[in-house]
């Protein structure tokens, strides 16, 4: 290459040079163009997703008092030590190494990989809770030799009366994946992004809403180290309302003991305005183990034990009414115009049906002689009631049960309650697709066919029946915090007045010389109305029922309905005592020791 | 003194320029500095050393160049070397000299040493350049190419090449020639990724998709876009760089000093700089078009291009569209080293230019 022809050549080519320099820096500024100008929005979000974080505040959990200001449930600060989520450990290393100051067990470790494995959305999880105070001290005083693992000062729930409130109050439970399904499709999950336990069962679960409270948070600054820089909003939670419930705790404590060992349930309640003043089931557990997850081995132990410890009877338990049933079909007939007073028989121990297809045996050989509706009332006559059974019908009878709240909810204000069951001909139809017989019609009147209730029901009726005119539904809360009163208006079955008084009479003389418990109005000061029941649990096929002898669990339950004092009355309840035996004499006693109490309290 | 000849002897227009690109780095060092100013200070002293490098050779007589320049071009190549076998590390590259009270890089002074060789050789063969003329440049490339790329520099090793391919590409290389080393380079370009360190695959495959390793190899690249981003049209201001404060952007003060600039300024800001930029560059290609003889234009291309792609790989390397590969932005990264081998060799060009008739005859 020559000299001129090399210069014309570079000359060009310093051209071509220029050319291409010119065009890259221009695709240098378009593509500062297309981050800076096109993707600002999404760079910026960017940015302060990197430096921004979201600290969840949870809100106090409101606390559960009985009506006069007893806690029931409290919150309670507890040393917990917890492991970061995204962090891996190897957990039999990491108890070998806390042995000397905190002892780690086996089932410490399940519970954590339980908690691990279905926790949705915490950020650290508790290796070990409830600290004692020794071990937090040594933990703090040797914080550097555990990296990684965090001592965190969190409000624990404690139910304060552990079985004896544990159908009542419930308890909370860890939430759950199922739980945040549940709360995303009600549109809640915005209350409970702060949050690690929410209300499972009773009156934790049933006022949730109020007791929960709004969550909180904190916006902080960080840098890359995740240190924080500054605090840049702070939002407080709104802690959840305190609740007072119509519970008065040291008479639900006299009757949870009066059951002393014996299985079964007994509600109270105030007959002027539907508060449920006791509420039991035996036997109870201990519902301060569900707050965090029970172990596999105590719920199995729990939940396969023939007691059923877990099932509220007051809602959920569904029992044969027995006798207690007599004084609601008796008014049924009243209202009907049927077998009215003067009206009378002959009771001669048994009842044949009109055909003569089935005779029904009383309960007392050789029957009661000439009894009216009252005297069947008090002496629980049978025979009575079989014919005034066949004389109403089942439908009647049935329809005038339902006014009184059975086969139906009360409407309590707990979650899953039972509804019992009326049971009629469409009914037998459709579950056993067999015709309905008069026979069965007869012994419902006396409460021991398909008919099936629960406490609750039981005591609500009794309570319609001392007061006609109480109209609120049976209630646990007295008030919350930031509420008025409880009110829940509930309009009572209509009623004649001379109809009504005659059963209150006849529920009267029960505990009089000659009724079925008569022993409990002897040494009294006040009268107790009442009605004893009895309900078969084994049917003996013919045989003799002797109660001596007789397997525990295949005895009677024993039933009682009562309320106090019987002229001005103030307080209604019923009582069942599982394979009791006769009601009078097993439930009775603990209606009283209830009675006593309240009508003491309140010089009735 | 030779005072009034130096006024006399700088281009005015691009000392202007490049003093305007110095002081935006140094303000946005000093918003980046997370130490206290003894980044600022450091710098200050960096920019003081070369602006004074750049007088001397300015006043220098530009005849020692040819003569120098092969000294200059296998000293460097022994530093390269010394690099290689007594080099201090720092993140993960043996790229440093230590001599005590100062650390510098062999790799920034190839980045002059080589284009100074290429012109010595092209002038040497003045009139005869021939096949076996670009041969020889090739050679003169690939020596500081191997040493660099083992340090491992990918960018410099890069930088380089495509430096020395200009040279032979101004320097009349034929279209024929060119055309078949291109298809020879697509042919060979996956046996060349099998050479690739690990780590260097890795950081070209997230650059198609840094967001799917955004905190491993992806990190630098998102959180430099990020910082980019949300910088916007008008910037978040000096000093309200979050990206920088936060330490989210890894080497705000070296290689991604220019990220911490469009936080700052936003997108104004940098179209602002890139002008600078650009009439530095049109100034100085202006120069080389004025000059007479091979050694001198070749000299001040080489120059030109390594400080411009220098540019181009960087910006490239924060926006996203080019691997991370450690290039530092000239004249406005801290960095000793960068700061006053670009200073001497925009002084080189002004020397030349000042002489292109007395190197011409």
């Amino acid at each position: 290459m020559q000299k001129g022809e090399f210069k014309y050549t570079f000359q060009k080519r310093l051209g071509v040079i220029t050319v291409i320099i010119s065009l890259l820096v221009i695709i240098i500024s378009l593509r500062f163009f297309y981050l800076q100008i096109f993707q600002y929005d999404f760079y910026k979000l960017k940015a302060s997703n990197n430096s921004i974080r979201t600290i969840p505040i949870e809100p106090a959990r409101g606390l559960i008092f009985d009506r006069n200001d007893k806690v029931i449930a409290a919150n309670q600060l507890t040393y917990n030590l917890e492991l970061n989520k995204k962090s891996q450990y190897d957990l039999d290393e990491l108890a070998r190494k806390l042995t000397p100051i905190v002892k780690i067990t086996r089932d410490d470790i399940n519970k954590y990989q339980k908690i691990l494995a279905n926790d949705p959305f915490l950020d650290t999880v508790a290796i070990k809770t409830d600290l004692t105070d020794e071990e937090v001290a040594a933990f703090t005083a040797n914080r550097y030799l555990y990296d990684g693992i965090q001592l965190i000062i969190r409000q624990k729930r404690f139910y304060s009366y552990a079985q004896i409130t544990s159908h009542l109050v419930g308890h909370i439970h860890r939430i759950n994946k199922a739980d945040i399904k549940t709360l995303q499709a009600n549109n809640k999950y915005q209350r409970y992004f702060a949050s690690r336990h929410m209300g499972k069962t009773g009156i934790e679960s049933s006022y949730e809403d109020v007791i929960h409270g709004y969550p909180g948070y904190k916006q902080i600054e960080v840098n890359a180290k995740n240190e924080i820089i500054q605090t840049l909003v702070t939002v407080p939670p709104i802690d959840g309302s305190n609740i007072n419930l119509t519970i008065d705790i040291e008479l639900q404590k006299i009757a949870f003991n009066a059951f002393k060992n014996k299985k079964g349930a007994l509600v109270a309640i105030d007959v002027n305005n539907g508060e449920i003043l006791a509420y039991v089931s035996q036997p109870g557990f201990d519902p301060n183990f569900f707050i965090d997850g029970i172990n596999k081995d105590a719920w199995s132990k729990l939940n396969n034990a023939k007691s059923k410890p877990l099932l509220d009877r007051v809602i959920r338990g569904l029992y044969p009414p027995g006798s207690t049933l007599k004084p609601f079909v008796a008014l049924a007939a009243l209202e009907n115009d049927i077998r009215k007073p003067p009206f009378k028989i002959n009771d001669p121990g048994y009842f044949t049906m009109p055909n003569g297809s089935k005779t029904f045996n009383d309960w007392k050989k050789g029957g009661h002689g000439i009894v009216d509706m009252a005297e069947a009332i008090k002496v629980s006559c049978d025979t009575f009631f079989y014919g005034l059974g066949l004389e109403l019908g089942i439908k009647r009878i049935n329809q005038s049960l339902e006014q009184y709240f059975f086969g139906r909810k009360t409407g309590i204000d707990m979650h899953n309650e039972r509804s019992g069951l009326l049971a009629d001909e469409a009914w037998k139809k459709n579950k056993f697709n067999k015709p309905w017989y008069g026979g069965e019609t007869a012994i419902t009147a006396i409460g021991q066919g398909f008919t099936q209730v629960t406490p609750l029901q039981l005591a609500y009726a009794t309570a319609l029946i001392a007061n006609p005119k109480l109209d609120q539904k049976p209630h646990l809360l007295l008030y919350s915090e930031k509420k008025a009163l409880y009110k829940n208006n509930q309009p009572p079955p209509p009623v004649n007045e001379k109809n009504i008084k005659l059963i209150q009479d006849a529920m009267t003389d029960v505990t009089q010389d000659g009724g079925t418990a008569a022993f409990l109005g002897k040494d009294i000061a006040y009268k107790i109305a009442a009605k004893t029941g009895t309900a078969q649990v084994f049917s003996l096929k013919g045989q003799e029922y002797d109660e001596e002898n007789l397997p525990e669990r295949l005895k009677d339950h024993a039933l009682f309905i009562a309320y106090a004092p019987a002229e001005q009355p103030k307080i209604a309840l019923a009582v069942i005592v599982e394979n009791g035996g006769h009601g009078g004499s097993t439930a009775g006693p603990i209606a009283k020791q209830v009675f006593d109490y309240y009508i003491k309290l309140n010089n009735f | 003194m030779n005072i009034v000849k130096l006024f006399q002897e700088i281009d005015h227009y691009l000392f202007g320029l490049i003093l305007i690109i110095i002081t935006l780095g140094l303000f946005t060092l000093a918003s980046s500095d997370q130490s206290g100013a003894a980044l600022v200070v450091s710098q200050i002293i960096n920019i003081i050393i070369g602006i004074t490098l750049m007088f001397a050779v300015i006043l220098m007589d530009p005849k020692k160049l040819f003569f120098f320049a092969p000294f200059l071009y296998i000293a460097s190549l022994f530093l390269l070397l010394f690099v290689v076998f007594f080099g201090y590390e720092s993140h993960g590259a043996q790229r440093w000299i230590n001599l005590g009270f100062l650390k510098f890089q062999p790799s920034e002074v190839i980045k002059l040493t080589t284009p100074l060789m290429l012109a010595w050789h092209y002038a040497k063969n003045d009139g005869d350049i021939t096949l076996k003329q670009h041969l020889l440049a090739l050679l003169i490339i690939t020596i500081p190419f191997c040493l660099i790329f083992i340090q491992p520099d990918l960018g410099t090793a890069l930088m380089i090449s495509f430096v020395g391919l200009v040279i032979i590409f101004v320097a009349g290389l034929p279209i024929k020639f060119i055309s078949i080393s291109f298809i020879l380079f697509l042919l060979s370009s996956p046996f060349l990724w099998g050479i690739l360190e690990p780590y260097q695959q890795k950081r070209i495959m997230t650059l198609f998709d840094p967001f799917s390793d955004a905190l491993g190899s992806g990190y630098q690249t998102i959180q430099s876009m990020i910082a980019l981003g949300s910088g916007g049209l008008i910037g978040k201001g000096w000093g309200n760089a979050t990206q920088t404060y936060l330490d989210f952007l890894p080497e705000s003060s070296t290689d991604f000093i220019f990220a911490v600039f469009s936080e700052e300024f936003g997108f104004l800001g940098v179209i602002s700089a890139l002008i600078l930029y650009l009439l530095i560059f049109y100034r100085c290609m202006f120069m080389v078009t004025r000059m007479q003889d091979t050694f001198s234009r070749i000299l001040s291309l080489g120059i030109l291009m390594s400080l411009f792609f220098g540019l181009i790989i960087n910006l490239g390397m924060i926006s996203g569209i080019l691997p991370i590969v450690g290039v530092p932005l000239p004249l406005f990264s801290y960095g000793g080293t960068s700061m006053v081998v670009s200073l001497i060799s925009i002084g080189i060009i002004m020397t030349l230019y000042n002489n292109k008739t007395l190197i011409a005859n």
